[in-house]
C-alpha cells in the first residue's frame, strides 16, 4: 500500500549492512543466541546482554482502513513499556518461587527470520529489524500460542566484541491477543 | 427484543438448583456448560449495564470506537452536538457489520454491502440510488436505523444496556455508588484514559474472572505470593510481618451489595506510618491526604476532594480506601498504591473487563487511568506501573490468567462439574464502628461474602423473566 510505507515508523534510513557480511552475520549470531537463551529459560544470562539504558516496548495494533495504516501502531498504553531496571525485575520475579504464570514454564520457541542490518548515525549501533514466529505450548493443551511480530531493535556494538540490546519494539500482529499474558519476552 | 427463556436446563435442571444457599456453595457445570452461557447472554448481559469504555477514548464529534456488550458488537459513537451513543454493530438490511474497523472518524456511517447509511446516532440515512428506493416502502426510515442502546456516562465511562425500561443505572450502582463515587467521582476536571485498552484472549469462561472480581481478596495471598518475595512489597518495616507474609494485606473493610458489586478498602495506616513515621490516629484527615493523596493524585489535587466528596466518605478515603473490587457483571477496578525502590508511592488506576467469547473464552480488556490534571511526569510513572504490574504483561495479573484457564478445565470435567465452588469463609464481624459509608460491610480479614453475594444475584437475574 502506498501510503503505508510513508507512514511505516522509525525505519532507519541508514545504509544496509550487507548479508552474509561479516558484521551482518554478527547480528544474526547475536540473535539466534538470544531465542536460544530465551527458550532455554537462560534469563539471567539474556539480561546480561541488556544495556542498562535499555528500551523495551510492544505497541498495541489496531483494526484501522489502509488510509489510517499508520494508526494501527499504538504507542501510548502498549502491552510492555519497560527499561532494563524493569526488565531485570521481571527476570527476578521469574527466577522466583512462585511465578505461576510461567512455572511450571511454557515451551517456546523463537523463529527469527527477514533480518535486516543498517547502519545508523552512530557508529557504535545498528538497526536492526526481524520477523519472529514465536510458539508457545502450555500444560497438555495440543495447541500452541501463535506469538507473531516484527522486532525492531537498537544494538549497541562492545568494545569485548559482540553487542548489547539497547532498544527493542516488538510490533505485535494480532490487535487481540491470542495468548493468556505476555509473561514470556518477545 | 428479549423472550422469555425458562431457566430449566435440557437435561431438567433447575438453574436455581446449581446454587446451595445453604452451605454457600455453586456447582462448578455453571463455568462449563453451553446452555447456561447461552442463557447469561440473554439475561445477564442483555439485561444489566455493561461497561464499554471511557467517553475520553472519542475526544471530537464523529469518533467513534467499537466495543462488546455481551456476545454483540456495538458502536460507540460521539455526535456533533458532543452526545455519546451506543448503537448495534448489525446493517439492519443483510446483517453485516457496519464499523469494521477498532475505532475511526466518521459522521455517517456507511455498510460496506449494500451502503445503507447511518448517523452517529444510529438513524438512517438512506441507501444508495435514492430514486430507486432500495429500502422498500413497507418499513419507514424511522424504523430502519440501528438498534440503540441506552447509555449513561459515569465519571465518563460509557455504559450501555438493552434493558430500555429497566432500572436506572444509580438504581443498578445502589449502595455501591456512595464507595464508586469516591474513585470516579473524586476529582474536578475527572479522569481520562492514557490510551485504548490492552486486549486479550484467555481461554477461560467469563465468570472465573468475573467472580474473583467480586473482591476475592485472599487468592492474592498465594497466588501472587512473589510481591512478598521479590521486589518492593517484601520490603517492609518489621512490625508489618516478614518478607512473604502478605496477610497485613488482606485486613480491612468488605463491601458488597444485593446487585454482585464489591469492594475492598483496604487499611492505609500501615502505608501512611510507614510513609511519615507518624501514628495514622493522631493524623488528621488533611495531614493524611498530604501524606498520602489517594492513588493517583499529588498534594496539590487533593484540595479538590472535599468540593466532590462528603467528610464521610473523606474519611473513608483517608484510611479504608476503596481499592479493588468489581462492578457486576464483569469488571474489576484498581485503584492501588504501588511502593517504588525510593520508598515513595506510585498509584495505579485501572479497570478491566471480561468480554465473554463463548463458554470457554473471554477476551480481558484492560484500560489504564490518570486524572485529567494530573502531572506529566505522574501520568508516566503511573502508565509503566500499570502496564509492568496488570494486564498484558503484568507481572501481578499474568498468574491470574493462567489459572481461569484451569478452573474452567476442571468445570468441564463429568466428575469436576458436579464439585462446588466454595464460599464459606464468612464473616463474623459487621461493620467497623462509627463506619459511615452503607452497603453489605463487614471488617478484618478477607472473607468469601462479597463474592457469595455476586453469585446471588447472578441467580437472581437467571431466573428471572
Amino acid at each position: 500500500m502506498q501510503h503505508a510505507e510513508e507512514n511505516s515508523l522509525e525505519v532507519s534510513q541508514g545504509a544496509y549492512v550487507p548479508i552474509g557480511s561479516a558484521e551482518y552475520n554478527a547480528v544474526l549470531t547475536f540473535l539466534y543466541e538470544e531465542a536460544a537463551l530465551l527458550d532455554q529459560l537462560r534469563l539471567n544470562e539474556w539480561g546480561e546482554r541488556l544495556a542498562t539504558d535499555l528500551k523495551y516496548t510492544a505497541p498495541l495494533r489496531h483494526t484501522r482502513l489502509g488510509v489510517d495504516h499508520a494508526k494501527s501502531f499504538v504507542r501510548s498504553v502498549q502491552h510492555f513499556h519497560d527499561d532494563y531496571r524493569s526488565v531485570l525485575g521481571r527476570i527476578l520475579r521469574l527466577s522466583g518461587k512462585s511465578a505461576w504464570a510461567e512455572d511450571p514454564p511454557s515451551r517456546t520457541r523463537r523463529l527469527i527470520t527477514n533480518v535486516l542490518v543498517r547502519e545508523t548515525g552512530n557508529s557504535d549501533e545498528l538497526d536492526v529489524t526481524s520477523y519472529v514466529l514465536m510458539t508457545r505450548s502450555r500444560f497438555s493443551e495440543h495447541h500452541v500460542d501463535i506469538i507473531s511480530f516484527e522486532r525492531r531493535d537498537i544494538l549497541r556494538k562492545q568494545d569485548a566484541g559482540g553487542f548489547k540490546l539497547a532498544k527493542r519494539e516488538a510490533i505485535l500482529d494480532q490487535s487481540v491477543l491470542g495468548t493468556a499474558n505476555l509473561a514470556v519476552f518477545l | 427484543m428479549l423472550t422469555k427463556t425458562s431457566a430449566v436446563l435440557s437435561d431438567g435442571t433447575k438453574i436455581s438448583d446449581l446454587i446451595y444457599p445453604d452451605t454457600r456453595e455453586v456447582q462448578m457445570r455453571v463455568l462449563s456448560d453451553p446452555e447456561i452461557y447461552e442463557l447469561e447472554m440473554e439475561k445477564i448481559f442483555g439485561k444489566t449495564w455493561v461497561m464499554l469504555g471511557h467517553e475520553s477514548e472519542l475526544p471530537n464529534s464523529g469518533d467513534f470506537i467499537v466495543r462488546d456488550m455481551g456476545s454483540d458488537s456495538v458502536i460507540v459513537a460521539r455526535d456533533k452536538s458532543g452526545e455519546v451513543h451506543v448503537t448495534l454493530n448489525v446493517c439492519p438490511h443483510r446483517g453485516m457489520r457496519v464499523a469494521l474497523t477498532d475505532c475511526g472518524n466518521t459522521q455517517i456511517h456507511k455498510c460496506i454491502y449494500h451502503g445503507w447509511a447511518f448517523r452517529t446516532n444510529g438513524d438512517f440515512v438512506g441507501s444508495p440510488v435514492e430514486r430507486e428506493c432500495m429500502h422498500g416502502k413497507i418499513r419507514e426510515k424511522s424504523e430502519l436505523g440501528l438498534k440503540k442502546a441506552r447509555s449513561v456516562l459515569y465519571g465518563g465511562l460509557i455504559f450501555a444496556t438493552w434493558n430500555i425500561d429497566g432500572p436506572s443505572f444509580d438504581e443498578f450502582l445502589g449502595d455501591a455508588k456512595w464507595y464508586y463515587d469516591m474513585l470516579f467521582l473524586r476529582s474536578d476536571k475527572g479522569m481520562e484514559v492514557l490510551g485504548p485498552p490492552q486486549r486479550f484472549i484467555v481461554n477461560a469462561n467469563w465468570k472465573t474472572a468475573g467472580e474473583q472480581s467480586a473482591a476475592d481478596g485472599f487468592h492474592t495471598l498465594t497466588l501472587h505470593r512473589w510481591l512478598g518475595e521479590v521486589g518492593n512489597y517484601a520490603k517492609k518495616g518489621e512490625e508489618e510481618g516478614e518478607g512473604a507474609d502478605l496477610s497485613p494485606e488482606m485486613i480491612g473493610v468488605e463491601v458488597s451489595s444485593p446487585h454482585g458489586h464489591a469492594l475492598r478498602c483496604i487499611d492505609l495506616a500501615r502505608k501512611i506510618r510507614r510513609l511519615t513515621g507518624l501514628n495514622p490516629d493522631e493524623l488528621s484527615v488533611q495531614e493524611k491526604l498530604k501524606a498520602l493523596p489517594p492513588a493517583g493524585m499529588t498534594q496539590d489535587m487533593i484540595d479538590q476532594l472535599a468540593n466532590n466528596l462528603s467528610e464521610d466518605q473523606l474519611k473513608v478515603l483517608t484510611s479504608m480506601p476503596p481499592q479493588v473490587g468489581g462492578m457486576f457483571p464483569n469488571i474489576l477496578f484498581g485503584f492501588v498504591y504501588i511502593p517504588q525502590p525510593d520508598g515513595s508511592v506510585v498509584g495505579s488506576m485501572t479497570m478491566h473487563t471480561y468480554i465473554p467469547r463463548g463458554p470457554h473464552k473471554l477476551e480481558f480488556c484492560n484500560w489504564i487511568f490518570a486524572e485529567k490534571d494530573a502531572p506529566e511526569e505522574l501520568r508516566e510513572k503511573m502508565l509503566k506501573q500499570t502496564i509492568q504490574l496488570f494486564g498484558t504483561s503484568g507481572m501481578v495479573e499474568q498468574d491470574d490468567s493462567d489459572t481461569w484457564p484451569h478452573m474452567t478445565l476442571s468445570a468441564k470435567g463429568a466428575m469436576g462439574k458436579n464439585m462446588t465452588l466454595k464460599y464459606q469463609a464468612m464473616f463474623e464481624t459487621g461493620a467497623p464502628e462509627g463506619w459511615p459509608g452503607p452497603g453489605i460491610v463487614n471488617e478484618g480479614f478477607t472473607k468469601d461474602d462479597t463474592q457469595w453475594h455476586w453469585w446471588l444475584y447472578w441467580n437472581e437475574l437467571m431466573n428471572a423473566e
